[in-house]
C-alpha cells in the first residue's frame, strides 16, 4: 500500500502547544532560577544555551537547500540535506569559535559566525561557478518573480519543466546568513556549556583545572554538536526540507520552529548542564 | 615570533593542500558510489522502466556518512596514540579500518536498495559490487587519510583546543556538506541526464530516463567516476581546501590584531570578495546565455 | 519527483520488537557491567556491544515505522535528533550508580524524546501519528546505544570511567582524564557510527520489495559492524584479553549475519547476476 505523500506542513499555528512550549521553557529557566539563584553561572549558561539553540533553529531557515531535485537542476537551492548542510557551517563555525575562547564570549561567538558564513559563502560561490562554467545554466528561482536584493526578473530564465536552478542572489544572502547564525548560535552553545563544565568538573572528579580541560572541551563539544542537530532537525521538518532562503513563503514559518527550538534547547540544556552541576 | 607565524602559514597552506585533496577524493568516491542526491534517480530509474548498471550505494547524505569515517579514522588513530604507536603508523592504520568500515557499508547499501527494487525487475549485477567497492574504497581511503592528517595537523601543530576525533566529525560533516553541493549537480545534471539538453535543467518529465549506455558497452559506475574527475571533483576540491585554507589563515595570521577582531575582520571582507565573484557569475550567466523562450507551463 | 516509500504490512509487529530490543538491551547492559564487577575484570565488555545491536535492531523498525508516513527530510535525519538529545540523556544517567543508571536512562530518554516529539508534531505541526511514540523510542535507542559502547570502551557506564583512564595496554597505568573515552572524545565516534547505524538498515532497504527480516537482519549487521572498530579503540582502555574477547564477539557475530543478509538478498532480489547485460523489461 503506498502512504500519504509528504506532509505538507500547514501554514497555520497551535497557539495552544506554542503557549505549552512557552510555558515549559519558562517553567525550565524557573526551576534554574531557584535552584542556583539568577546571577550564578549556570543560570546564565542555561539562558545562552536556549538563545544559541534559538538561533540554530532560525538559521536554519536561511539555508537555500534544494534535496535531490536541485542535483538535477530541477529546483534552485543546494543540492543536499538542510539539516546536514547547516551542521556543516555551524561546525566549520564552532571550529572557529572554539579557537577564539580565550579572547573571551563576544569575540568568540562572532568568529563562529564568521566561520559558518564564510564555510557557505565558499559553498554558495562553487555552487554558482559550477552551474555557470560547468553546466551553463543561469539562476533562477521559482518561488518569487523578481529577486528581492537584486531585483533581477527570474521567470523567464527558468528552464523548461523545472521549478528553476541555481542559486539566485537572494539564495546565496540567505546562505551566509544562516551560516552566520549557525555559527553564533553552535559557538554559544558551546562557549556556555565550556565555561560550566571547567567551573564544576574539577570539583566532580577531585582534580586540577587544566587536567580536566580536555573532559571539559570534549563534552562541550559534543554536546554542541548534539543540540545543534537536534535544533537543526526540527527545523528541517519545519520547512518540510527544502527552501530557496528568506525569500521563500516557507520562511513564514519560523516563528514555529523558533517556538520549538526555545523548548527543546531548555530541556537538552538543563539535561547537558545538570550532567555536571548536580 | 616571526618564525612561529611562518611555520603557521606553512602548516596553513598543508593543510588546505590536504583539504583540497580531500575534497576532489570524497566528490569523485561518492559519484562513483552515486551517494547523495543523485542517488534518488538511480534509485527511481527502473520504477520508470530503465534498468541500470549503475552502482547504487545509499549510506545516507554524504555529510553524515563522511561525518563517520573521518571521525572514525580519526577516534582509532587517537585510542592508537593512546597504546604509544607511532603517529604515522597510527593514521594509517585508523584510516584502514575506517575505510573497510566504509567498504562494507557500501555493499550493504548496494545490495539492499537493489533487492528491495526486485519488483521493478532490477538485478543484484554482483560484479559491480566486486569491481566497483574496492574502487570507491581506494578514493575513499584517500580522502580519510587526508582529512585526519589534516585535522591531526590543527590538534598537535596548531594547537586547536578540540581533540582529534572532535575535529575529525567537525570536519567531517564539512567535507560532505562541501563535496555534495558542488558536485552533485554535476553528477546528477551533466552525467545522469548526458541525454538532456545542455544548459538547461532537466525537465521533472525526464524523471528516472538516466543515461545507461556508454560509448561502448554499458555505462557503470566507473565511467561517471572518470566523468566527474574531470570538473565536479576538482572543484570539490578547492572548494573545501579554500574553506579548511582561509578559515585558519585568517585565524593564524590575524587573531593577534585587534584582540582577535582582526581575523573576523579579515573574515569579512573575504565573505564580501566571494559575493562579489557569485554576483559576477551569475549577471554574466544571465548575460551570456540569455533568457530561455516563455516559459509556457514551465512553473505548476 | 522522488521515489514513493511504501508500506508492507506483516512480519514480526512493531511493538514486540520493541519490547524485546529494550528487555534485551538492558540485560546485556547489567550483564557487561555486573559481570565486570563481580569478577573485577574487563572481559564482559563485549556485552555493551550487543546492547548497542539489540537497541539498533529496535531502533531500526522504529525508523522504518516513522519514515512510512514520509517526513519531507529524508531518513537519516531521524537518527540525527535520536543521537542529539540521547547523547545528553546518557551523561545524565552516567552519574547515577551502575545497577540504576540504565533504568534512569530510559526515563529521562523518554522525557526528552516526549517533549521533543511533542514539539515536532504539535509545535511544527508534523501531524504524524507515530511521531511521538516514535521519537521517544528513537531517543532511548540512541542513549542505550552510547551507553553500550561506553561500556564496551571503558568496561563501565559511569561517568567517572568514561572520564579518566585505567590502564594502557602496556601495563603501565597513565594517570589522568586527558586520555579517557571522553578526554580524547572517543564519544563523538560513539555517537556517529551509532547514529548512522540506526538509519542505515531502513536507508539501505527501502523500497517496494522490502522485507522486515531483511532489514532487521542488516541492522544486526550493522550493530556488529559497529561493534569492530569499538573494539579496536577500546585497546587503550582494556586488558588486552578483553580486547581479543570483544574482536572475536564482533566479528563472529558480523560474519554470521553479513552472510545472513547476502542470503536474503539474494533470495528477495529480481536476480543475481554476474557481468551480464543490462535485461531490458518489455516493452522498452
Amino acid at each position: 500500500m503506498t502512504v500519504t505523500p509528504k506532509p505538507t506542513g500547514g501554514v497555520g499555528m497551535d497557539p495552544v502547544a506554542n503557549a505549552l512550549s512557552i510555558i515549559l521553557m519558562i517553567a525550565i529557566i524557573g526551576a534554574a532560577w531557584i535552584l542556583f539563584g539568577w546571577n550564578t553561572l549556570v543560570f546564565k549558561a542555561l539562558v545562552a544555551v536556549i538563545l544559541g539553540g534559538a538561533l540554530v533553529g532560525f538559521g536554519v531557515h536561511f539555508v537555500p537547500v534544494g534535496g535531490a531535485p536541485a542535483a538535477m537542476g530541477q529546483a534552485p537551492g543546494i543540492a543536499t540535506g538542510v539539516a546536514m548542510l547547516a551542521a556543516g557551517a555551524g561546525l566549520a563555525g564552532l571550529f572557529g569559535g572554539a579557537f577564539a575562547v580565550p579572547l573571551g564570549l563576544l569575540t568568540s561567538v562572532v568568529a563562529g559566525g564568521i566561520g559558518g558564513a564564510l564555510m557557505m559563502a565558499i559553498t554558495c560561490l562553487f555552487v554558482t561557478l559550477i552551474y555557470t562554467y560547468g553546466m551553463g545554466i543561469p539562476s533562477a528561482s521559482g518561488k518569487v518573480k523578481v529577486d528581492p536584493i537584486t531585483g533581477d526578473t527570474q521567470a523567464e530564465y527558468k528552464s523548461q519543466g523545472t521549478e528553476g536552478h541555481g542559486l539566485p542572489f537572494s539564495s546565496f544572502a540567505g546562505g551566509v546568513i544562516g551560516g552566520f547564525l549557525g555559527g553564533f548560535g553552535g559557538t554559544l552553545i558551546y562557549y556556555a556549556l565550556l565555561q560550566v563544565y571547567e567551573a564544576k568538573l574539577p570539583t566532580l572528579l577531585s582534580a586540577s583545572a587544566s587536567a580536566v580541560a580536555p573532559v571539559a572541551v570534549s563534552l562541550a563539544g559534543i554536546f554542541a554538536i548534539g543540540m545543534f542537530l537536534v535544533n537543526a532537525v526540527l527545523a528541517a521538518y519545519n520547512i518540510t526540507g527544502t527552501t530557496e532562503g528568506f525569500h521563500d513563503p516557507k520562511f513564514a514559518r519560523f516563528p514555529r520552529a523558533i517556538f520549538a527550538s526555545l523548548a527543546a534547547s531548555a530541556v537538552c540544556g538543563i539535561v547537558a548542564i545538570l550532567v555536571a552541576a548536580l | 615570533m616571526v618564525e612561529n607565524i611562518v611555520i603557521g602559514i606553512g602548516l596553513t597552506a598543508f593543510a588546505g593542500a590536504l583539504a583540497s585533496v580531500a575534497g576532489a577524493a570524497e566528490d569523485v568516491e561518492s559519484d562513483i558510489g552515486s551517494q547523495g542526491d543523485p542517488n534518488s534517480q538511480v534509485q527511481l530509474a527502473p520504477q520508470m522502466g530503465y534498468i541500470h548498471r549503475i552502482f547504487n550505494k545509499a549510506v545516507s547524505g554524504e555529510p553524515p556518512a563522511y561525518g563517520l569515517w573521518v571521525a572514525l579514522g580519526a577516534g582509532l588513530a587517537a585510542a592508537f596514540l593512546q597504546v604509544n604507536i607511532n603517529p604515522i603508523l597510527a593514521l594509517a592504520l585508523g584510516c584502514a579500518i575506517a575505510t573497510l568500515v566504509q567498504g562494507i557499508y557500501a555493499t550493504t547499501a548496494y545490495l539492499g536498495r537493489i533487492a528491495s527494487l526486485a519488483k521493478f525487475g532490477q538485478p543484484v549485477y554482483i560484479d559491480i559490487l566486486k569491481s566497483m567497492t574496492t574502487v570507491t574504497m581506494a578514493h575513499a581511503f584517500i580522502a580519510i587519510f587526508t582529512a585526519v592528517t589534516m585535522c591531526y595537523l590543527m590538534n598537535a601543530a596548531l594547537g586547536h583546543p578540540f581533540p582529534l576525533a572532535l575535529l575529525g566529525l567537525v570536519w567531517g560533516i564539512a567535507l560532505g556538506a562541501a563535496g555534495s553541493a558542488t558536485g552533485n549537480p554535476f553528477y546528477g545534471k551533466e552525467r545522469q541526464y548526458q541525454n538532456q539538453k545542455f544548459g538547461a535543467g532537466v525537465p521533472v518529465a525526464a524523471s528516472g530516463n538516466i543515461v545507461r549506455y556508454a560509448e561502448a558497452g554499458e555505462r557503470n559506475s566507473l565511467d561517471n567516476g572518470w566523468f566527474t574527475a574531470k570538473l565536479g571533483g576538482p572543484a570539490s576540491g578547492v572548494c573545501f581546501g579554500l574553506i579548511v585554507f582561509l578559515e585558519l589563515w585568517r585565524t593564524v595570521l590575524f587573531e593577534s590584531f585587534w584582540a582577535g577582531w582582526g581575523a573576523i575582520f579579515v573574515g569579512l571582507i573575504l565573505i564580501l570578495i566571494f559575493t562579489f565573484i557569485d554576483r559576477y557569475a551569475e549577471v554574466w550567466a544571465r548575460e551570456t546565455f540569455g533568457p530561455y523562450a516563455k516559459p509556457e507551463g514551465a512553473a505548476k | 519527483m522522488t521515489v514513493k516509500i511504501e508500506v508492507k504490512e506483516g512480519g514480526t509487529p512493531h511493538n514486540t520488537i520493541m519490547w524485546a530490543g529494550l528487555l534485551a538491551s538492558l540485560v546485556c547492559l547489567y550483564l557487561g557491567a555486573g559481570l565486570n564487577l563481580a569478577f573485577n575484570a574487563y572481559t564482559f565488555s563485549f556485552f555493551g556491544g550487543l546492547a548497542a545491536v539489540c537497541a539498533i535492531v529496535w531502533g531500526s523498525n522504529t525508523i522504518k515505522t516513522l519514515c512510512s508516513y514520509g517526513i519531507g527530510t529524508g531518513v537519516p535525519s531521524t537518527g540525527y535528533t535520536s543521537f542529539g538529545a540521547g547523547v545528553i540523556a546518557m551523561l545524565l544517567a552516567s552519574r547515577v550508580s551502575w545497577y540504576l543508571a540504565p533504568i534512569v536512562l530510559v526515563i529521562v530518554a523518554a522525557i526528552i524524546g516526549l517533549i521533543l516529539g511533542y514539539l515536532a508534531n504539535n509545535v511544527i505541526m508534523m501531524k504524524i501519528p507515530v511521531l511521538i511514540k516514535s521519537t521517544v523510542e528513537l531517543v532511548m535507542v540512541g542513549a542505550l546505544v552510547l551507553m553500550g559502547l561506553a561500556l564496551m570502551t571503558t568496561s563501565s557506564y559511569s561517568l567517572l570511567s568514561m572520564v579518566s583512564t585505567q590502564t594502557s595496554l602496556l601495563g603501565l597505568p597513565v594517570a589522568g582524564h586527558a586520555g579517557s573515552f571522553i578526554g580524547i572524545a572517543i564519544i563523538a565516534v560513539a555517537f556517529i557510527l551509532g547514529m548512522i547505524a540506526v538509519q542505515h538498515p531502513f536507508n539501505a532497504t527501502l523500497g517496494p520489495s522490502w522485507q522486515q527480516d531483511r532489514m532487521l537482519m542488516l541492522a544486526a549487521e550493522v550493530g556488529f559492524l559497529t561493534m569492530i572498530p569499538v573494539a579496536f579503540m577500546s585497546i587503550a582502555y582494556l586488558s588486552p584479553l578483553a580486547v581479543i574477547v570483544s574482536i572475536v564477539v564482533s566479528v563472529g557475530g558480523w560474519f554470521y549475519t553479513y552472510n545472513q543478509f547476502l542470503c536474503l538478498s539474494k533470495r528477495d532480489a529480481a536476480a543475481w547476476l554476474d557481468a551480464k547485460p543490462i535485461r531490458e523489461p518489455e516493452g522498452h
